[in-house]
This record gives structure tokens, C-alpha cells and sequence, in this order.
């Protein structure tokens, strides 16, 4: 028995301006299941996080949560049912501190009841963000600042996750202290959508794997039939 | 020089400073929030002092001084969202909108002025003063409600201050200045943030206008000056920051103090302007602003 749909992306299109970027994407995430996003950069992985967060319209198709339509409905509304994103590179609040930008994140009135126990549970998640709380998040270095967008998040009373590229530009030491906390976030049965080049974690940490190529989905797997390094790299390649 | 003759352009000074604080923190406000330069500022402020007028006086509707404070600056207030939703909040989000902004709120700008010029006509007015009788700052003898104007500016720009450090929306508008995007992944209304960020800065405006309107006159184009005024300062200061543009304006307060009484009212525009570009030559990011 297959656990409940929670989020279903059916025909997706849409873009910037007159540019369109998503050309029909179709997409399932289940309770509790992480999914993973790859393929090449500037092929709408970012564009269709964008758009189910609702900073952007979608053209034409629509997006389900719990059976319920949320394309088109404003950011406010989406971060309201627990559907969070936490954009790529993201620049924070960076005249806040840790502590400031962090209780941003529970901004909605729904999250204010939890702060609490969520503020506790990131600094669990990542004991550096306690001690540097009163720090302005102008001066943290690019690893810190991805700890406290994803603090941000989950201070956000999560019911989804979106996460496009936590550990772009990172050292491999700061990467792998990252990627730990997202597999323990993950674990607790949060379910979460991913966008990552870090191949070998997405396969350890994702359930069901979409390549988005062109504005599609140009595949869809389940993650346990066991891919190796060398079978991705043909799908992003072609057969060599 | 001595004292006795030093005091008064200090006193001078500082009351010029107080009312620039007050104009240029809007202004301010509205550029570091939105982005965008508010050319309507200045004929808001005179808005805010025709309606105490109106309100206030005998000539008027003889309500007193009081009520016709309260109704000018909630006028502006109201005025100010409205110029937020009309002619600016359509054009946010364009690659171009800062120059569209300049264009919609210039002409917002000549409509509320000629506006007033219809219905109040030319004619100069003035407002009483809100306490009447003199004080003494420094040992110089001034009129209790020049004393006003020193003491509540600072009172009101700290109040300001709190709103923004402390407080769940004034956090929410620092914000949205910092980071749209994240704002609005948080949750955040942005509409309203920015609407509510136009309509502090406007009454902002109005209750300096209404302070003004007791010592100079009240005429359509009254605005006009301490618009450029405000700008200076807030450009001066560094746009965007709070502390730099009130000690700015406290600086240009008093710089004009001296220039007037050194060199005279004529050439005293163009002693600001200097220093102004001459500041930015040096430090483009103003005097207390930063990169």
C-alpha cells in the first residue's frame, strides 16, 4: 500500500516574462517521501520551485497539495498550509542576526504557538547557529548562512520542504555537516522536494529521483533500484 | 565671535535639523523599503498643512489646533497608501521602476499641488503655533513651539526606531527592505508592509508640514524646499540608513544655519548642494552610509 499523494505537479508550464521555462512537468510527492530533483542548470529545476511556492504564476496546469489546488494562490497562502522554500543562495535578512532572521521564519501566525520547540530543534540540528544567534547574518560565511535558511524553514511549522541546492559552492567539509542534517531532517519523516548536483547524496537521501531536462521531466525512478555514478552521467550526457 | 551670537545659529540650526530628521526619515523609509524615490513628499507635507488648517482655524472649520493635527496627519497617512496603491505599487516588480516612480510620483506631486492651489487658493495662510509663548534653548529665547518641534522630532524618530527593532511589523518592514523574496517565503504580506511603510513616511511628512505651517507660511508650493532639503540629507546620509539620515540631518540643519548667517540666504542653496556633491565625490555611498 502506497502512502497518500501529498503534493501532485500535473502539466505544469510556466517562466519569467515571456520566457518559458517549464514546458509541462508532472510530478508526485507521497507522505514522508523525499524526492529529488537534478539535470542540467537553466532547465526550470529552480523555475519549478519557484512556481510551487507561488513566486510565480504558472501558465497553465495545476499543482495539488493534499488534493487541494494551490496554483496561483500567493506565497503568503502556501508558507499558511506548511509548504516551505528555501531558495538557492539564499542572502537571508543580512542586516538581522541569526536569532532575528531565524524567528522570521515563524512569521505566519500558525508558527507562533510552535517557535519555541522549532527554535530549539535548529539549534539541535546545528549547534554553530546557537552560538552565533546575536551575529548579523551579513558576516556568516557561506555554510552558516545555508543553516539558517534552512533554520528559517523549519522554524516554518514544516509540512514540506523545498530545497534547491543547499550545498552549491560549499567546501567538502561544510557539504558533508550538511548533508548529515538534512538526512536527520528527512529521517524524522519529513517529506521534502531537493534540487542537488551532489548526485551521491541525492541517491542516499531520495526515494524517487525526477532529471528535468528542457522544462520536463525527461525521467522518473525510484532511487532503490540502485543507480550508479556512471548511469547518471549518460542521462545527463547521452550514451558515450 | 562670541557666544551670544553663536547660540542663535546653533538654535537655529538644530530646529531646521529637527524638521529635515523628520521629512528625510520618510523619504528614507520609503527607499530602503520600496526601492524607489518619492517625488510627492514635499506637496505631501504641505497637504498635511492646508488640512490643519482647514480643520483647525477659525477661517476653517475652527475645530482647533488639536483636531486639525490629528486629521492632517491622518489625511496624509491616507494619501500616501493611496499613492502607494495607485501609482506605484502597478509599476513594482518592472525592471524600470525606479524611473517610473520618479515620473508617477512627480505627477501625483503637480496634481495635489494644483489641487490645493484650487481649493485654498494662493493666498498665504498660517497655523498657530501648537503651545503658545517663548522657551529658552541654550539661553536663547525662542517660541515654545519652535521648543516643540526640537524636543518631538527626536521623540518620534526614537519611537520610529523602536517600531522598526522591536516590534512584529516594524521587524516584517525591515524585512521585506532587506530580502523580498525571503519576505514573502515567510509569509510576509508585502503589499501591506509596503502600503503601511508609504503611509509612516507620509505622515511623517504631514506633521512636519504642520509644525512648519506655524512658523513660515502655508502657500501650495511650501513643500518644495524642504523636499530638496530632505533629499539632500537623505542622500547625504546615506539612503536607507535611519541614524545616518537624522545625524545628517541635524548637520545640514545646522551647515545651513551658518551659511545663511555667514554668507547669506542667497547663496545658501548652493553652499548645500557643494557639500552635498562634494560628499558623494569623496564617498558615494553618502556619509554614513555603506556599501
Amino acid at each position: 500500500m502506497t502512502p497518500p499523494v501529498l503534493l501532485e505537479v500535473h502539466a505544469l508550464e510556466g517562466g519569467y516574462g515571456g520566457a518559458k521555462v517549464l514546458n509541462g512537468i508532472d510530478m508526485a510527492v507521497q507522505e514522508g517521501q523525499c524526492v529529488g530533483l537534478f539535470g542540467p542548470n537553466g532547465h526550470g529545476k529552480t523555475t519549478l520551485l519557484r512556481t510551487i511556492s507561488g513566486l510565480e504564476s504558472p501558465w497553465r496546469g495545476d499543482i495539488l497539495f493534499r488534493g487541494r489546488r494551490i496554483d496561483g494562490a500567493s506565497p503568503r497562502h502556501i508558507v499558511s498550509i506548511g509548504v516551505i522554500h528555501v531558495p538557492q543562495g539564499n542572502t537571508l535578512f543580512p542586516d538581522m542576526t541569526v536569532g532575528e532572521n531565524l524567528m522570521l521564519g515563524a512569521y505566519a501566525p500558525r508558527c507562533r504557538r510552535g517557535a519555541k520547540a522549532n527554535l530549539e530543534q535548529v539549534y539541535e540540528l546545528f549547534p554553530k547557529l546557537a552560538d552565533r544567534r546575536g551575529q548579523l547574518c551579513r558576516t556568516l560565511s557561506g555554510g552558516e548562512r545555508q543553516m539558517v535558511a534552512i533554520g528559517i524553514g523549519v522554524m516554518g511549522d514544516l509540512e514540506l520542504l523545498l530545497l534547491d541546492e543547499p550545498t552549491l559552492g560549499l567546501a567538502p567539509r561544510l557539504k558533508d555537516e550538511l548533508c548529515a542534517a538534512i538526512g536527520r531532517l528527512t529521517a524524522s519523516g519529513l517529506p521534502l522536494i531537493i534540487v542537488e548536483q551532489h548526485i551521491e547524496f541525492l541517491l542516499d537521501l531520495s526515494e524517487r529521483l525526477y532529471l528535468i531536462n528542457h522544462g520536463e521531466v525527461a525521467m522518473s525512478m525510484a532511487a532503490d533500484e540502485r543507480m550508479d555514478h556512471a548511469q547518471i552521467m549518460n542521462m545527463y550526457f547521452g550514451e558515450a | 565671535m562670541d557666544w551670544d551670537s553663536i547660540a542663535p545659529i546653533l538654535v537655529s540650526g538644530i530646529v531646521l535639523g529637527s524638521l529635515y530628521a523628520m521629512m528625510a526619515t520618510g523619504l528614507s523609509l520609503i527607499w530602503s523599503t520600496l526601492g524607489i524615490f518619492n517625488f510627492a513628499h514635499g506637496v505631501i507635507m504641505t497637504l498635511g498643512a492646508y488640512v490643519a488648517w482647514q480643520v483647525g482655524t477659525e477661517d476653517g472649520f475652527g475645530l482647533g489646533i488639536a483636531a486639525g493635527l490629528a486629521l492632517g496627519v491622518a489625511a496624509t497617512i491616507g494619501v500616501g497608501c493611496l499613492i502607494e496603491v495607485t501609482l506605484v505599487r502597478p509599476f513594482l516588480g518592472r525592471a524600470n521602476v525606479v524611473l517610473l516612480a520618479v515620473i508617477t510620483t512627480l505627477a501625483a506631486s503637480v496634481f495635489i499641488e494644483n489641487a490645493a492651489l484650487l481649493t485654498w487658493s494662493g493666498r498665504i495662510k498660517q497655523l498657530p503655533p501648537l503651545i503658545a509663548g517663548d522657551a529658552s534653548i541654550l539661553g536663547v529665547t525662542v517660541s515654545a513651539h519652535e521648543a516643540l518641534i526640537v524636543g518631538i522630532s527626536p521623540a518620534i524618530l526614537i519611537a520610529l526606531w523602536l517600531f522598526l527593532k522591536v516590534s512584529r511589523t516594524g521587524r516584517a518592514i525591515r524585512a521585506v527592505s532587506q530580502n523580498r523574496d525571503s519576505a514573502l517565503l515567510a509569509g510576509m504580506n508585502v503589499p501591506l508592509l509596503y502600503a503601511l511603510a508609504f503611509g509612516m513616511s507620509a505622515g511623517l511628512a504631514g506633521f512636519a508640514g504642520i509644525l512648519l505651517g506655524s512658523i513660515r507660511f502655508i502657500s501650495p508650493v511650501m513643500g518644495g524646499e524642504p523636499m530638496v532639503k530632505a533629499m539632500i540629507v537623505a542622500i547625504f546620509g546615506g539612503l536607507g540608513s535611519l541614524a545616518g539620515t537624522v545625524g545628517a540631518a541635524y548637520l545640514i540643519g545646522l551647515l545651513e544655519a551658518v551659511s545663511v548667517f555667514v554668507i547669506g540666504l542667497y547663496w545658501t542653496p548652493a553652499v548645500l548642494f557643494a557639500v552635498m556633491i562634494g560628499v558623494l565625490v569623496m564617498r558615494p555611498t553618502g556619509l554614513f552610509g555603506r556599501k
